[in-house]
């Protein structure tokens, strides 16, 4: 990209490296930005810079936050003895789309990956199991992703937990809603029908 | 089953090759390096989801090439379908992305698309090789028998990588982590062991009945499983009783070692002839007659198993047979609706059922006289 002028070609580079991004897109996107409006331009840059300057770390669940607690840790009408917990701060989004949960969360910063070096010293573990007591924790739903690591996470922390006397549930595999049973595939077949319930 | 057609664009040393394959024998002749065993690779990597050699997926593509792609038309019972396999550079290694009648699909809904049986030069070492050879031919035909084997078989591979990074990690000492990791690797290993045992009670009888009919029945070849932790159960839950049971006593020595001592990935094969181990005795002609012996049960298990003939893919071994071992085996063969040969010479091969000879050079394909086939 020689024959680009410099600042155009660093902000293809730039862009190039998010998810999901390859290099047509990454010209094109910055085609759009440089045809656009300076406060357009501005305002996106002033929310990117923003982001990484006031989005915190919830102290109580480690979900997202402007404050020192997150707004649903905050929020009165929640159930606490309810802790939904999730592998990235951006699984709390996807399981409030929902909007079938009414408890709190708790963010593990990751799943257990010795692979990849992510021990369970790496993960908010032990803030999870210091919530149990003063919160009165009655039920800890795991709903980390259905792979590999998510199901071990899941099995890991059932085995921590079991003891304390909490009940400890893992969100259910299934099909689909919409979908046709001939276009699942031979696992998630499988587990629906060993998750089977009476109608 | 039988390829109609295969074309491959930036594969190895292809740039771009579209190639209509004729039934029955077809064999592709010429000096090494010039791409013979590229056109089986490929095939075989539509069969298998990966190279039949140790390799790095990005050698797949051709030098400065982005992506490579292979595409092949079949021909089955069921009808016609087209099966591809897209290479992508990425990083420092390589993506493959599957498709299926043009459609991408998960590796795991395209396995079956075509079934191959191969035979490649390192198997020669099946006897007297290690073990990890005998595991491959185990899991190569088994995955393209039972799909759910081979989701068994990636889940339980990464669980063995987690459970080894984890005992040469600091946090070796969590003993609920270790019971955590041997739970999953129980219940997904005894699986593995499972099917195994079933696979391997039919292949014994196939080896013994081809050797017999090669050798005569006096000396009996002997193929028997080994799984780790021996063990003869048979139902799936005295199997994972066995196994959960072994797991739990190895725990303290594979703390010790900082690996996974116990499970499926230590299995073997036990080869006997005479009830002696043949790779310890057995003398070279012996171990080659084994070695074809087990080729050819694994082929007639798949062609059991699909209810036709799966392709046959022999890179380079018929010319290190001798003339007997070569017509024994291949007349043990009986029945393939095609096959791909590669030699160096044709006379390595000297087939003397019909077959079609295609001469390659420097990655290009050219036909016996009457069929030039364009590059």
């Amino acid at each position: 990209m020689d024959h680009l002028a410099g600042p155009l070609s660093a902000l293809i580079g730039e862009l190039e490296k998010l998810p999901t991004v390859g290099p047509k897109t990454a010209a094109r996107l910055a085609f759009y930005l440089l045809s656009g409006s300076r406060e357009d331009a501005q305002a996106l840059a002033d929310a990117i810079v923003a982001v990484k300057d006031k989005i915190r770390f919830c102290k109580r669940c480690f979900s997202l936050t402007e404050g020192d607690e997150c707004s649903i840790c905050l929020d009165a009408r929640r159930d606490p003895t309810l802790i939904c917990v999730v592998g990235e701060a951006k699984d709390v989004y996807a399981v409030e789309r929902a909007m079938a949960f009414n408890g709190r969360y708790h963010v593990l910063g990751g799943l257990i990956s010795p692979m990849e070096g992510i021990g369970v010293g790496q993960l908010h573990v032990k803030e999870l199991l210091d919530r149990l007591g003063p919160e009165n924790v009655k039920e800890v739903i795991i709903a980390t992703n259905p792979n590999a690591e998510g199901e071990s996470t899941a099995l890991y922390l059932h085995r921590l937990i079991e003891p304390t006397g909490v009940k400890v549930t893992r969100l259910a595999y299934g099909l689909p809603i919409g979908g046709e049973l001939d276009y699942a595939d031979e696992t998630t077949l499988a587990r629906a029908l060993e998750g089977r319930r009476a109608l | 089953m039988r390829v109609e057609s295969l074309e491959l664009s930036n594969f190895r040393n292809y740039a771009a090759l579209r190639f209509e394959p004729p039934e029955g024998a077809c064999i592709l002749v010429g000096p090494n390096a010039q791409g013979k065993s590229n056109v089986l690779e490929a095939l075989a990597l539509l069969a298998l989801g990966k190279s039949f050699r140790a390799v790095r997926e990005s050698d797949l593509i051709r030098f400065d090439a982005p992506l490579a792609s292979v595409s092949a038309r079949v021909r089955t019972r069921a009808g016609g379908a087209t099966a591809g396999c897209v290479i992508t550079r990425a990083g420092d290694g390589a993506r493959k992305r599957f498709l299926r009648n043009g459609r991408s699909v998960r590796y795991g809904d395209f396995l079956g698309s075509i079934t191959a049986v191969t035979f490649v030069p390192a198997d020669l070492a099946l006897v007297t090789g290690p073990a990890s050879l005998r595991r491959r031919l185990l899991n190569a035909a088994l995955s393209q028998l039972d799909r759910s084997y081979y989701h068994d078989l990636s889940a339980y591979v990464k669980l063995i990588e987690q459970k080894n990074a984890f005992l040469k990690s600091p946090d070796a000492g969590d003993r609920t982590l270790l019971t955590t990791y041997n739970a999953q690797i129980g219940q997904t290993g005894a699986r593995l062991i499972g099917a195994r045992t079933n696979y391997l009670r039919k292949l014994a009888h196939d080896a013994r009945t081809a050797h017999a009919r090669w050798v005569g029945g006096h000396d009996e070849l002997e193929v028997r499983y080994l799984p780790s932790p021996p063990q003869e159960a048979q139902t799936p839950d005295a199997i994972r009783a066995a196994l959960d049971d072994a797991l739990a006593r190895a725990a303290p020595g594979e703390i010790a070692r900082r690996m996974a001592l116990v499970g499926p990935h230590r299995d073997d094969i036990g080869l006997n002839l005479h009830g002696r181990s043949l790779a310890r005795y057995g003398s070279q002609g012996q171990q080659r007659t084994a070695v074809l012996a087990l080729k050819a049960a694994e082929y007639s298990l798949a062609y059991a198993s699909a209810g036709e003939a799966p392709l046959l893919l022999l890179d380079d071994v018929l010319s290190e047979l001798d003339e007997q071992r070569r017509h024994a085996f291949l007349a043990s063969l009986a029945g393939f609706e095609q096959a791909f040969i590669t030699a160096t010479h044709l006379s390595d091969v000297a087939l003397d059922t019909p077959h079609r000879v295609i001469r390659v050079q420097a990655g290009e394909l050219i036909g016996d006289a009457r069929h030039a086939i364009g590059a």
